[in-house]
């Protein structure tokens, strides 16, 4: 349900929710993941939220073995490149995860153009 | 041997078992008693009630059939026993197969005197859940405490990587066993292994290559004068003499152009002969050909599904014995266009990468040591046994709050790596990054450090990590969902989602259940398959809540959380949780397939010809070329059916479940076939729902609504184009929220719902509560109370009637979305 709201979908980009950046290799991303996966189950504090453009957001085991399965899949990971480089230059302040809807968001992640393809 | 880790992995086969061990850095496969490292999967027990296993039971196909079974790992996951008449015993499809694993066990222990407690197990990729929770339980039955499943092409997967590392493109498993066939598509990217996707036929196998061959020998007796009739239960015993004949001459013909087929004193019916024929490999050829063309027209599929053409394959991986077959190895290369894999045995390849994978989920088979005397404080440490970085990370965290240990660290144990000093965080926790030495395993001391930098011994001390591959998370093979009442499935899993996976959904109960009274039990059955509809999928068991367990009733609408988990080899979990009277129903999945009658299975294949005869006339009315030629095509599928019916008559269980499925694939053709000569009915529904939405969205929706409409209504439209009827489906869902969102911001348009609803008040699943709620209603419009009329509104679709021919088709579900 949630891959249909394209923030929601944004703030869970496996870039982000791995916390590596665009141009990690495969090993390097599967290193951040087993270090999130083993910190995860240990309970540690830290693990269980990341940041985003749009502020923190949380994640789980589950939520990171996604992010690694989208990023293992060459064409997926071009899809995620993409929109894990858009910079929404006008977003609203960090640090409100429950903020409201972005009226601008669509736009300036341009979601218009991606949807009209 | 006990010093080293011991990872075992079977290869639980319907022809062969194998089993094969690990210890962190070889690969040894197990040999049985009789000094072979393939251990028939056959069970015999004798008039005493003695069991014998293997080689030995085998020899015992030809002279004692009845009291010898094989063959048994295709019936896994259903309610069929299987009759021992002389000691007047029956066995169900995974207890055999428990005997087989007990069989293997006892060779692990013969060989190397430990007594594996552990143990990874293959099964087919296509298992579906129930046959999946047969194999498990069948682990378990022959003592193995901790079992874990792997999908075979993922274990054909491993073993292969492991032995050729460097490629770095596409390669394809086609993995032909004694009843299944599995394809798959693999790549390994910097000693990644991933699976991106498989298909294949749960009932395609080595076992309807014997088939083949037997059915030439059926049409040179019968040219003979003798006839031996597969719906005669009186021949049923003959029937498995000849296939066993069948299956000797198979092998002999891989070699030779052609092999003797002779059994002395086969009883036909009372009248007993001696058959003695010969068969040459071009008939064999001619029989089989279509068979191995099915597989390799899954291949195709799969190749398609993953936009990959002619040429693109690096390698192509045989797994199975009948990947022997001269036929097959010549097509298969003609096909696909690749070389084999050098140097790797297809028959052993399962459980050499069963053990492997045993190695990277660290199941150590050993029985647990007596802990050593405590010595420090307890660490608890994360690491990936097996993985392609040569620098991983090691995770652990401080168990016990000590204000001593400031840091760790840890040391390779030949001295020539060391990290530094890394500080533990205030949970304690604390990650630090190893250096492996390069394919093989390595062992690490752990250490705290004190404020002064002195060394504080941590419990464990140690730990090993083997350098090889890291394993991306298999692919599931099909969707996975719940039947609701309405006939509808709502999807928990999608096809292709990585394993281990766990979602949650708030589904409704459709009818009141009241605690104790009997027989009431409240169905959510679980279903497999690509379909929108639920009677088109498999399903694949039922979680049964009887009113017997429920403490408090639940009345109609009550909120079911319910959660299904699938863990890596596939296995299901599944939890309900009843909010309203804050209940738990914790692994009531009964995951067996209902047996069929014949009769019902007749009665199927008979409409579905009627069906398949009409859509064929109104294709040919409509010069619909494309669709006659399909329906065609598939025509000798039903014909297979009828067969597999008449040979399930005369005691062919195998062919009876073969049937079974093939008619609900037949069911499902129809229904796509169906959905596209009611295409240009689709788009006219497109506009209407269009219409209505527009109309209330321009109203009262805001302006992101607009735009989402307008964007929606776009993608409708390019998928209608795409003929993507699930897409078009989806996107019409989503318009037809927009609208009714919408729709509801009318001042007046919970009135409106009331007094329709009100208006159909008797057709309620809980008259007594929908009347007070009317009542209750008409008081809320008399005062203008707006938020109660939409409570109980809202109560009120929960009350709504169940149409009980669609909530039949979902297979008796209880519950629905709201």
């Amino acid at each position: 349900m949630t891959t249909h709201d394209p923030l929601a979908a944004w703030r869970s980009n496996p870039f982000f929710v791995l916390e590596v950046p665009t141009d990690a290799t495969p090993t390097e991303v599967e290193r951040a993941g087993q270090r999130l996966l083993a910190l995860l189950a240990l309970g540690s504090a830290g693990a269980g939220t990341y940041e985003t453009p749009l502020g923190p957001a949380t994640r789980d085991a589950d939520r990171v073995r996604q992010a690694l399965a989208a990023l293992r899949d060459p064409q997926q990971r071009v899809l995620h490149e993409l929109w894990a480089n858009v910079a929404p230059a006008d977003g609203p302040a960090s640090g409100h995860s429950n903020a409201g809807p972005w009226e601008e968001a669509g736009h300036a992640l341009g979601w218009s153009a991606l949807w009209a393809r | 041997m006990t010093t080293r880790p011991l990872y075992v992995g079977i290869d639980l086969g319907t022809t062969n078992s194998t089993v094969a061990v690990f210890d962190g850095e070889e690969v040894t496969l197990i040999r049985n008693n009789q000094g072979s490292v393939l251990t028939p999967s056959v069970v015999r027990i004798d008039a005493r009630g003695n069991v014998i296993v293997g080689a030995r039971a085998r020899r015992f196909l030809d002279s004692d059939p009845a009291n010898t079974r094989s063959e048994f790992k295709r019936l896994m996951g259903t309610t069929h026993a299987l009759d021992f008449p002389a000691s007047s015993t029956s066995r169900r499809p995974e207890e055999l197969s428990a005997e087989v694993l007990k069989s293997l066990r006892q060779d692990v222990a013969d060989q190397l005197g430990i007594t594996p407690e552990c143990a990874v197990v293959s099964v087919p990729a296509l298992f579906e859940l129930h046959q999946t929770a047969g194999a498990s339980n069948a682990a378990h039955r022959a003592g193995f405490e901790r079992v874990e499943l792997i999908q075979e092409p993922v274990a054909s997967a491993i073993a292969a990587g492991w032995s050729q590392s460097g490629s770095n493109g596409p390669w394809l498993v086609y993995d032909l066993g004694g009843g299944t066939f599995d394809v798959s598509l693999l790549e390994t990217r910097e000693g990644l292994l991933r699976v991106v996707g498989h298909d294949g036929d749960n009932f395609l196998g080595g076992r309807d290559f014997d088939r083949a061959l037997m059915d030439v020998a059926l049409a040179k007796l019968a040219a003979d004068g003798i006839v031996i009739d597969r719906a005669n239960s009186r021949h049923a015993q003959a029937l498995r003499r000849l296939q066993v004949a069948a299956e000797d001459a198979k092998i002999e013909l891989t070699r030779a152009t052609q092999a003797p087929l002779f059994v002395a004193g086969l009883d036909v019916g009372g009248q007993v002969m001696d058959v003695d024929l010969t068969v040459t490999r071009s008939e064999y050829e001619a029989a089989i050909g279509p068979l191995i063309d099915r597989s390799l027209a899954i291949c195709a599929r799969l190749l398609a599904a993953n936009g990959l053409g002619d040429g693109a394959l690096e390698r192509v991986v045989l797994v199975g014995g009948p990947t022997v077959t001269p036929l097959l190895r010549g097509r298969v290369r003609a096909v696909l266009g690749a070389d084999f894999g050098e140097g790797l045995d297809p028959m052993t390849l399962v459980a050499q990468g069963a053990a492997l994978f045993a190695g990277t989920v660290a199941l150590d088979g050993r029985p647990v040591a007596k802990a050593p005397p405590s010595t420090g404080p307890k660490v608890w440490l994360q690491f990936p046994a097996m993985t392609s970085d040569l620098t991983p990370f090691v995770v652990g965290k401080l168990l016990e709050q000590t204000n001593t240990i400031k840091q760790v660290r840890i040391a390779r144990s030949d001295g020539e790596w060391q990290s530094d000093p890394t500080p533990c965080e205030a949970d304690g926790t604390f990650a630090v990054m190893v250096r492996l030495l390069p394919r093989q395993n390595s062992s690490f001391q752990v250490q705290g450090l004190d404020g002064s930098d002195s060394a504080v011994p941590l419990q464990p001390a140690s730990f090993a990590i083997t350098h090889g591959i890291t394993l991306g998370d298999p692919p599931l093979s099909r969707s996975v969902g719940v039947a609701l009442a309405n006939n509808r499935v709502q999807v928990y899993f999608n096809r292709g989602s990585p394993l281990p996976i766990r979602r949650t959904f708030v589904l409704h109960t459709v009818e009141t259940v009241h605690p104790g009274s009997e027989d009431h039990v409240l169905k959510v059955p679980i279903v497999q398959g690509e379909f929108a509809w639920a009677h088109l999928c498999r399903l694949v068991g039922t979680l049964e809540i009887p009113s017997t367990a429920l403490t408090a009733p639940l009345p109609v609408g009550s909120e079911v959380e319910l959660m299904l988990e699938l863990d890596r080899g596939g296995q299901l979990r599944a939890q309900a949780r009843i909010a309203g009277i804050d209940q738990i129903f914790d692994r009531v999945a009964l995951l067996m397939t209902p047996q069929v009658s014949l009769e019902t299975l007749a009665d199927a294949q008979v409409k579905l010809r009627t069906r398949a005869a009409d859509l064929s006339r109104a294709a040919f009315l409509d010069h619909s070329g494309k669709t006659a030629a399909r329906l065609s095509a598939a025509m000798p599928r039903l014909d297979e059916v009828e067969r597999n019916i008449v040979a399930a008559r005369g005691g062919d269980l195998d062919a009876g479940e073969q049937a079974r499925r093939a008619l609900t694939d037949f069911d499902a053709l129809l229904a796509e076939i169906e959905a596209e000569q009611a295409w240009p009915e689709l788009g006219r529904k497109i506009e209407e729902t269009f219409a209505m939405a527009v109309s209330w969205v321009a109203g009262y929706g805001n302006e992101a609504e607009r735009s989402t409409l307008n964007n929606t209504y776009q993608a409708c439209k390019r998928a209608f184009v795409a003929r993507d009827s699930d897409e078009v489906e989806r996107q019409l869902a989503v318009i037809q929220r927009l609208g009714e969102a919408a729709y509801l911001r009318h001042p007046a348009a919970w009135e409106w719902e009331f007094e329709r609803c009100a208006a159909r008040v008797g057709e309620s699943t809980d008259l007594r509560r929908a009347t007070e709620l009317v009542a209750k209603g008409r008081d809320a419009v008399r005062q203008r109370d707006g938020e109660t009329i939409e409570r109980i509104v809202r109560e009120l679709w929960g009350l709504a009637p169940v149409d009980h021919d669609e909530q039949k088709l979902g297979h008796g579900s209880g519950l629905r979305m709201r």
